[in-house]
């Protein structure tokens, strides 16, 4: 009976091992070996071993160091204003007593919109004789560049990309703020307290795990930018809404240098997954005390 | 037993929610409304209120969206992905599906293992090895091909990962009867498991077909002849285009949001499951 | 050769360092109805489920019907199960779930139609017949997972706690229509329950585990009457059997608190010159209060005072501590006692049953 379990079990995962292997483990094995030669994709014979070579060169390299700036740039506007955004907006439609269902549905619909047609979309509002521009003259302030000019395109294309992005956060919230059990708040109403109090004591506290979650996350996606600035700006102008992913992407796809591009991607690949281990770290350590006080009462 | 004044609070939030999400819509809404204009009018509509609503209904209503769907391929385009999207759903429900249940269900080596190790590949960002499937997918000669195309997508971590999750807490018994009942393994994955895993099995499947429908890097790298392209890059082939005026822009995005509208609005109990239980996992 | 055969069955999970199920030995005959009972944990359901071919047998043969089972994948056994939970398909109407089996056998959809017909009428679910499981009550589903086994054919039953799920009034109506099955399909079953009741009731002989082994196996009589130690005394019968501490020397038994009473000629015989600290077990309707009985057994009159009554509207059930032990007595609804009454008795000689200390064996079943 174990061996016909043994043959069903490889059977069934056998789909799923094949392709994993080939599109999961054979790249990511492929990187870390290519990290460390000069392979040139249109010309694989003249590979040569070149040792850390690589990573020590990318962080001479000005234009991966300015699109890791720009990358830090976009994490640093986008990642407050969506995670506050969001939870703002569920704490409040939560709250509200009518329209809930209209309200969830209209701060999600940019969610499901592709980012090609955001970003297409954007471009129309954000043209120099665009809807924006005109609104703004209403109010007597002079036409901008936003995605034309050096300085204003990162933060204009940030500003869609929270755009797009809070209604998904906000329905995370929605989620862990239904998952509060009721009755802390009614015992918390017996006990006189604040409704600000109530949110400082119970509902921060009971979002916290899912607060982390959501910045890690937020920050990840945020560091992940690039399909917005390759179809608004195409990295301009001068380079200023070049990101991280875009330099990988280009390096590997456009010069062929895959070697450059393998390390980049594996000190990127480093940063998030150490992201992720300091989320899960965080967030357990906070799920134990949760359990530990949940034992202690039942005691 | 709600107090006056709480009324009047709640009343002040909705009103402020109701505001905030009309201006929140407004891009949305504009590309709508403008969608049905010449470019014309929609410059002179700009400075006032008429730039959020539609114009008259009269024979040059459709006018952008005839010339997208006669003098382009976009239609093609929409219909290539609806495609792409049908045949990944199928297979990664297959694929990840029966390596769920075998990671749920049955007693094979290293079974834990695996499933670590399918959670740790949760966090890669496939980004970085999109480059590599580039190369695999060219060295095997599949540009320009389905096969090429749908090939690295099928495998999903998180799929596999989301199927396990619900196909544990199946009841063991059915399966036991349905084997006095003659059902083989396979059989009982395909009549039995699937259909009473319904939720998770839509769920999935909305996932996937947003995905594709809304995937950008991998089809324009795959895809080069314009037979084979996505709506989202034949969407960007035509925009760029010098003659594409502004109404048709907005004509053609309007139409690649039009089925994930629809998608969203059947679907969305699952969609917001799905988004929640991202969450709920880690949180 | 009986239709089943066990060989030193055992059954061992990996990991563990004791048997669940330890050398198991035993014939079924064809066309019996078997029930399996004992406290849970005891290796019933595991056993049920080694016949079944759900558990690997880690030692010993398992034969159904002259054939070795041990490698034989449940489905080629010829047999059918009713589930503790019903396992029912839940996406299939009442109908598909029983005809779902016939459709594998290949059958063709005419002969699936007058069976399920068959079944359905036989189990009265004529009006839930489109309906899914979610929306049929527990009896209701339980008699589609009869439904499902009934049709099949199959010379082997299996129940795995089929109505441990049910309430009580529905308990009782169903134990009499699944006798009434297996006397009318007259297929080999075999139940599994704790519930000595149901055991008691239905079947032809019961099997008794304890700890992974077979205590006794017996008509329900004679499990009733002849139990060979304590645990079966114990398990089998309700209220449970009542038990004292004894001291036995020069042909009487001693109590705890003093009182003592002289045994019979046919119990020392069966004592066989034993003596010392023993166990005196001794069911409650063979505690006798009447004037006859008392009468005959004068010299061992005994008296206790009542702490408590349950009246069973039949008979009566009377609580009282004697001997350093509580016990209880079954006399008929017209005898009549309050808590605080002082009341007399004696034990029915012949229905005492004396237990070793150590081992709970009973002396009066020994050959």
């Amino acid at each position: 009976m174990k061996k016909k379990n043994s043959i069903l079990g490889m059977a069934f995962f056998g789909p799923a091992l094949v392709l994993l292997t080939i599109f999961l483990f054979l790249p990511m094995a492929l990187t870390f070996v290519f990290s460390f030669t000069d392979y040139f994709a249109l010309n694989p014979e003249l590979t040569h071993f070149v040792g850390l070579e690589n990573y020590f060169n990318i962080f001479k390299d000005e234009l991966f160091v300015q699109s890791f700036l720009n990358t830090v740039k976009f994490v640093v506007i986008i990642v407050p204003c969506q995670c506050i955004g969001a939870l703002v907006l569920a704490l409040a439609i939560n709250k509200a007593a009518h329209c809930k269902k209209y309200f969830k549905v209209a701060f999600f619909v940019p969610v499901v919109m592709s980012l090609a047609v955001v970003s297409t979309l954007w471009m129309q509002i954000y043209s120099p004789e665009g809807i924006l521009n005109t609104l703004l003259a209403n109010f007597g302030i002079d036409a901008q560049p936003f995605i034309h000019s050096a300085s204003q395109a990162l933060p204009s294309i940030a500003v869609m990309s929270v755009w797009q992005g809070v209604g998904y956060q906000m329905i995370i919230f929605l989620g862990g703020l239904q998952n509060i059990n009721p009755a802390l708040y009614e015992a918390a109403e017996m006990d006189h307290a604040s409704a600000w109090q109530q949110f400082k004591d119970i509902t921060l506290p009971e979002l916290k795990p899912l607060c982390v979650f959501v910045f890690i996350t937020v920050t990840i996606g945020a560091f992940r930018m690039l399909v917005q600035p390759m179809v608004m700006t195409g990295g301009g102008p001068d380079h200023s809404t070049y990101t991280i992913v875009y330099d990988i992407y280009e390096t590997g796809t456009v010069n062929w240098e895959m070697g450059l591009a393998s390390t980049m991607a594996i000190v990127f690949t480093v940063f998030v997954v150490i992201l992720t281990i300091i989320q899960n770290v965080l967030t357990k350590d906070k799920e134990e005390k949760k359990h530990g006080i949940k034992k202690a009462k039942a005691n | 037993m709600v107090s006056k004044k709480q009324r009047r609070i709640n009343w002040i939030l909705v009103a402020v929610l109701l505001v905030l999400s009309i201006f929140f819509l407004f891009p949305v809404i504009w590309m709508l409304a403008n969608s049905f204009k010449p470019d014309a009018a929609i410059t002179a509509d700009m400075n006032s209120i008429a730039a959020f609503i539609p114009p008259a209904l009269d024979g040059n209503f459709f006018d952008n969206y005839i010339e997208i769907i006669t003098n382009t391929s976009f239609l093609r385009y929409m219909g290539n992905t609806l495609l792409y999207a049908a045949i990944l759903i199928v297979l990664g429900i297959i694929v990840n599906g029966l390596a769920g249940y075998a990671l749920a269900k049955i007693d094979f080596p290293f079974r834990e293992q695996w499933l670590l190790i399918i959670m740790m590949l949760l966090i890669v960002p496939t980004e970085t090895v999109i480059t590599i499937h580039f190369l695999i997918i060219a060295k095997a000669g599949l540009l320009n091909t389905i096969l090429g195309y749908i090939l690295p997508s099928i495998v999903n971590p998180f799929n596999i990962f989301l199927f396990r999750q619900v196909f544990v807490s199946l009841p063991d018994d059915v399966y036991e009867a349905a084997q006095l009942d003659f059902c083989g393994p396979v059989k009982y994955f395909f009549t039995m498991v699937i259909p009473m895993s319904k939720t998770v099995v839509a769920t999935v499947s909305v996932f996937t077909f947003l995905n594709v429908w809304n995937d950008y890097l991998w089809p324009a790298l795959v895809f080069t002849s314009s037979d084979m392209l996505t709506a989202q890059i034949g969407l960007n082939s035509i925009t760029s285009n010098e003659n594409t005026t502004m109404g048709q822009t907005l004509a053609v995005i309007t139409l690649v949001t039009i089925p994930v509208i629809i998608i969203y609005s059947l679907f969305s109990k699952q969609i917001v499951e799905g988004v929640t239980s991202t969450g709920s996992k880690e949180g | 050769m009986s239709f089943i055969e066990f060989k030193n069955v055992c059954k061992r999970y990996p990991g563990s360092d004791k048997d669940t199920v330890e050398n198991l030995n035993l014939n079924i005959e064809e066309k019996e109805f078997i029930a399996f009972v004992g406290p849970s944990g005891c290796g019933k359901s595991t056993t049920l489920r080694m016949i079944a071919g759900f558990e690997e047998i880690t030692g010993g043969e398992l034969f159904i019907d002259g054939k070795k089972m041990n490698e034989v994948a449940p489905r080629d056994r010829g047999i059918a199960m009713v589930f503790q939970n019903y396992a029912l398909y839940p996406h299939m109407t009442v109908e598909k779930n029983i005809g779902y089996g016939l459709k594998n056998m290949k059958m063709p959809a005419d002969e699936i139609r007058k069976k399920v017909d068959w079944a359905i009428e036989m189990l009265g679910l004529e009006e839930y017949r489109y309906r899914k499981p979610k929306n049929l009550s527990g009896g209701q589903r339980q008699r589609v997972a009869l439904g499902r086994a009934i049709v099949k054919n199959q010379k082997l039953f299996l129940m795995d706690e089929p109505l441990s799920n049910l309430d009580a009034k529905l308990r009782v109506s169903m134990r009499t229509e699944i006798s009434k099955i297996h006397r009318e399909l007259g297929a080999t079953t075999i139940y599994v329950t704790h519930d000595q009741v149901e055991a008691m009731t239905m079947a032809d002989r019961i099997v008794i585990m304890k700890e992974g082994v077979i205590q006794q196996v017996g008509k329900p009589m004679e499990l009733y009457d002849h139990p060979v130690n304590q645990f079966v005394a114990g398990f089998i019968g309700s209220p449970q059997m009542n038990f004292f501490d004894v001291t036995v020397e020069d042909g009487t038994a001693t109590f705890a608190d003093g009182n003592s009473i002289t045994l019979s000629e046919g119990t020392l015989k069966k004592l066989n010159g034993r003596r010392g600290e023993m166990i005196l077990g001794i069911r409650g309707e063979d505690i006798k209060m009447d004037a006859q009985n008392m009468e005959i057994n004068g010299e061992n009159r005994l008296h206790a005072v009542i702490t408590d009554t349950e009246v069973m509207g039949n008979e009566n059930n009377l609580y009282f501590g004697f001997g350093g032990a509580q016990a209880v007595a079954r006399v008929s609804k017209y005898e009549i006692s309050q808590i605080g009454d002082r009341i007399d008795f004696v034990f029915m000689p012949s229905k005492m049953h004396f237990f070793d200390k150590e081992t709970g064996v009973n002396y009066m079943e020994m050959q």
